[in-house]
């Protein structure tokens, strides 16, 4: 089954192709390009720690960082390493693993073809030894102790840890040392025969590549496999946050912060209209153009690092404040402040204009790069939504009071917390 | 190629680049400010470009300035200093939307344009001097800049192997100068030197993007055309061509991962031919993930997460850098060093170098496809006093032969290696040379 999803705004369009494998095939050529996305991405990620698929009585409790170590692993075939046979394409290849994603892509100009087939190939055998695994984990375990003295990234984990009891979004996506030594090649069979069912997967390609190319190799190497059916635990999270300050000491010049709160989650779909709709908020609240970030600029509390990001996924949503500070707390202090005065008061109409026009602006840049169009496929097509350009209709369509609705659900300093990197 | 590339002179040492292409749905436009890295004025530089960033004479008002660019569509405006080679490059630059995407059809570019002029040539300068304060939070913000250098101990400890690789001559000055010069700069100083630095350094504006370049061209043209301007010449140093030496230097830290930054010279590198050959024989010494340090240093030996080697043509330098367990620093030194040393025997085989090539035109043939990948292209293309376009550096590289990859490695010396030790083994602390 094949259909095309287009944009008047942008006069472009995608294809949509349901192909017989049982994989969702996404395909967006670029006109003038000459770089092709390819990204073959898995639903799973660091917080699939608890599952079973309808072949399991039970569900299995891996250790954190699999979904990583996985990935880490799925380069290593029985006929030589994937990176080894892209050296013979040219193509540029990387994987990632998020808190719910998994993600092996290639860029390239050239030798599309050859590069495509080695992606579906690579990626669909896997090939583990308890040989191959322990060397793994002398590497990752050096990524483990670099991100230890990632002082950004130690604040968002402490953060995470200090706003969610349950929920294994709170654990570091490569896990540690420790669990990762408990990973052994059965339990990596066991996370790819559940996590890698085609049907579980999408295959995004965007920019300069023949959509036949794709689907000649997708019926070449891919091949139909039997359905799976995923359960995961759900965590019992309850909304009070563990705790409201966290800090750590790390050999950093000034204080960094990292300021969260926790928000309404709903599922995937919904959580992504809401976070849309809470950068635009948290960018009215204190973006470069609010009287809050001018005040904390200007008493010197904040420089041009700060910057707020939203974290959203299955079941989590988490509004985040970060930056360098000598006095984090004060900055907490001021952003609860004005959370707590926008709610009585209500949101600024003029601020709420200029903001969604700026997010509108912002938004469409993602559909100028071969790399955000095809990461944006994956990303829709894993939260449910079948139109990915829509997301520029839920920009227009943002409303006063539904703002304010989401700023009492999901910037409530009651369930909000401060995570602090001091000097040591 | 689908681009249209034009430069024009607009006045005396500026000109304006303009790289069109309709596939993109945005407009860059950067003003670039170059000047000789200066002991002197290295740090008094390197403030300008955030009080430039508060406003202009017109628009003052930070928060005003916020919400123009959300008006025109979350324009986002940047200011830094770069230090390019010798250079310290002064840049502020805006990128928006194309006017056929704005919902009431504004020109966004021609607001745009506007912009970035006010804020270079008509800044906030009142009676020769910017306001006390803001000079008081961006002084501070540029102190704390300067400090947060260590945050990133990965950048930190190359940084560190390359000023002392190139202790006392220019390139060993910092991006951002010293914390003690910019606790001396003024409001005064800080206006007397952004009018030196218009009346001689060289202006380079860029544009790239799918709209037209006329609109900006005719603004940067009316705002310099008159401009009386005093544009000094600037003769760079010899580069070092060889290592007398290896020095070396271990500092210690309370950090989980020891880094270490090996700094190597690869001789002079005026040639075009022998700086391309240089380039892909870094590559396919550290620059993929196929490549001789990763392979052999992180696959086979388990040594590490990275390893890699990154050439810079503007100095002949070659930096290799490692994040490693204390105690295995020694075996990842003699690795490191027996790869380079494999290269310049010839140890590799064709399909390798192939490989490498293959990929590194690859990457030059992606260059086309991003406004800040174009931008960085063309600005680097003009320090060089070149202008060749990605293919044609792509077309030059797949001369490159065997033997000129050879005789590249064997010019590569080891000068520097600097070791930032993870505390809690043995302690050592010291300074060779």
């Amino acid at each position: 089954m094949s259909e095309f999803v287009s944009s008047p705004v942008l006069g472009e369009r995608f294809q949509r192709v349901e192909h017989r494998s049982g994989l969702t095939i996404l395909l967006c050529p670029m006109e003038g390009y000459s770089t092709a996305y390819a990204m073959f991405s898995a639903k799973v990620g660091s917080i699939d720690t608890t599952f079973k698929t309808q072949r399991e009585e039970d569900f299995v409790e891996v250790p954190p960082g699999i979904a990583h170590f996985l990935e880490h692993k799925m380069f290593e075939c029985e006929d030589g390493d994937a990176f080894a046979k892209y050296a013979k394409t040219g193509a540029n290849a990387n994987a990632f693993t998020s808190f719910d994603r998994t993600a092996y892509l290639f860029s390239c100009t050239g030798n599309f073809r050859e590069s495509i087939e080695i992606l579906l190939d690579f990626v669909s055998r896997p090939y583990f030894t308890p040989e191959t695994v322990q060397k793994e984990q002398g590497i990752i375990g050096q990524e483990i102790r670099m991100y230890d003295d990632d002082p950004g990234w130690r604040s968002l984990f402490n953060l995470l840890q200090t706003l969610y009891r349950e929920n294994p979004v709170r654990l570091d996506i490569a896990g540690t040392t420790e669990s990762i030594a408990e990973i052994t090649s059965d339990l990596l069979y066991r996370c790819y025969h559940t996590f890698y069912s085609l049907g579980n997967m999408v295959l995004t390609v965007a920019g300069n590549f023949r959509p036949e190319d794709v689907l000649e190799a997708a019926d070449k190497i891919l091949q139909v496999g039997e359905k799976v059916e995923i359960q995961w635990r759900k965590a019992e999270e309850p909304q009070e946050v563990a705790g409201h300050y966290v800090e750590q000491s790390l050999p950093v010049s000034t204080p960094l912060f990292q300021i969260g709160f926790k928000g309404e989650a709903g599922d995937s779909l919904e959580n992504m209209k809401r976070q849309l709709a809470d950068e635009v908020l948290m960018e009215i609240l204190c973006g470069e153009s609010s009287p809050l970030y001018r005040r904390l600029y200007d008493s010197g509390l904040i420089n041009s690092s700060f910057g707020s990001e939203v974290l959203a996924g299955r079941d989590y949503l988490c509004c985040m404040f970060g930056g360098e500070s000598r006095d984090p707390q004060k900055v907490y202090d001021e952003i609860c402040r004005e959370i707590r005065r926008m709610a009585a008061e209500g949101i600024d109409p003029e601020a709420f204009r200029w903001c969604r026009k700026a997010a509108y602006g912002r938004y469409i840049g993602i559909f100028s790069r071969v790399e955000s169009v095809a990461s944006m496929m994956m990303q829709a097509h894993f939260s449910g939504m079948d139109n990915m350009y829509e997301i520029l209709d839920w920009v227009k369509e943002l409303t006063l009071p539904g703002l304010e609705a989401r700023l009492r659900k999901d910037l409530d300093p009651e369930y909000g917390a401060l995570s602090v990197i001091k000097p040591a | 190629m689908n681009q249209k590339l034009d430069r024009v002179r607009l006045g005396s040492e500026v000109y304006f680049t303009s790289i069109q292409d309709r596939k993109f749905k945005h407009n860059l436009i950067s003003i670039n400010l170059l000047t000789p890295l200066e002991e002197e004025t290295a740090t008094v530089n390197a403030i300008l470009p955030f009080l430039l960033r508060r406003g202009s004479k017109k628009c003052p008002d930070f928060t005003e300035l916020s919400k123009t660019l959300c008006e025109l569509y979350g324009a986002s405006l940047n200011a830094d200093v770069m230090k390019i080679g010798e250079r310290q490059v002064l840049s502020c630059a805006i990128v928006g939307i194309d006017g056929r995407f704005a919902l009431d059809g504004e020109d966004v570019t021609a607001g745009c344009a506007r912009l970035l002029g006010e804020l270079l040539l008509a800044p906030n300068i009142t009676g020769g001097a910017f306001p006390q304060e803001d000079l008081d939070l961006e002084r501070q913000n540029l102190i704390d800049t300067i400090q947060a250098e260590i945050n990133d101990k990965r950048a930190y400890t190359v940084n560190q192997c390359r000023a002392l690789m190139n202790e006392g001559s220019r390139l060993a000055i910092p991006r951002y100068g010293w914390v003690e010069k910019a606790r001396a700069i003024t409001p005064r100083m800080a206006a007397e030197q952004h009018a030196r630095l218009i009346d001689t350094a060289k202006v380079e504006i860029l544009f790239v993007g799918c709209g037209s370049p006329d609109s900006a061209r005719e603004e940067f043209a009316r705002l310099f055309g008159d401009l009386p301007r005093h544009p000094a010449s600037f003769v760079p140093e010899p580069v070092v061509e060889t290592a007398a030496s290896v020095r070396e230097k271990t500092v210690e830290m309370e950090i989980a991962q020891s880094k270490m930054a090996l700094g190597f010279r690869t001789g002079c590198l005026a040639d075009k031919r022998e700086t391309d050959a240089m380039k892909l024989m870094s590559f396919l010494y550290g620059g993929s993930p196929f490549s001789r340090l990763f392979v052999h240093v992180r696959e086979e030996k388990s040594l590490c997460y990275y390893c890699a080697s990154r050439f810079d043509q503007m100095t002949g330098a070659m930096m290799v850098d490692i994040g490693v367990e204390r105690e295995n620093q020694p075996r990842a030194r003699a690795a490191i060093l027996e790869q380079l040393d494999a290269v310049a025997k010839g140890e590799f085989t064709g399909e390798e170098l192939e490989s490498a090539r293959l990929s590194y035109v690859n990457s030059l043939h992606s260059v086309p496809d991003s406004l800040s990948g174009l931008e960085s292209w063309y600005l680097t293309q003009i320090l060089l006093g070149r202008s060749d376009t990605p293919e044609e550096a792509a077309a030059a590289m797949a001369g490159i032969t065997r033997e000129e990859v050879i005789a590249a490695a064997k010019k590569v010396t080891l000068d520097t290696v600097y070791f930032l030790a993870s505390k809690g083994g043995e302690k050592e602390d010291s300074e060779d040379e």
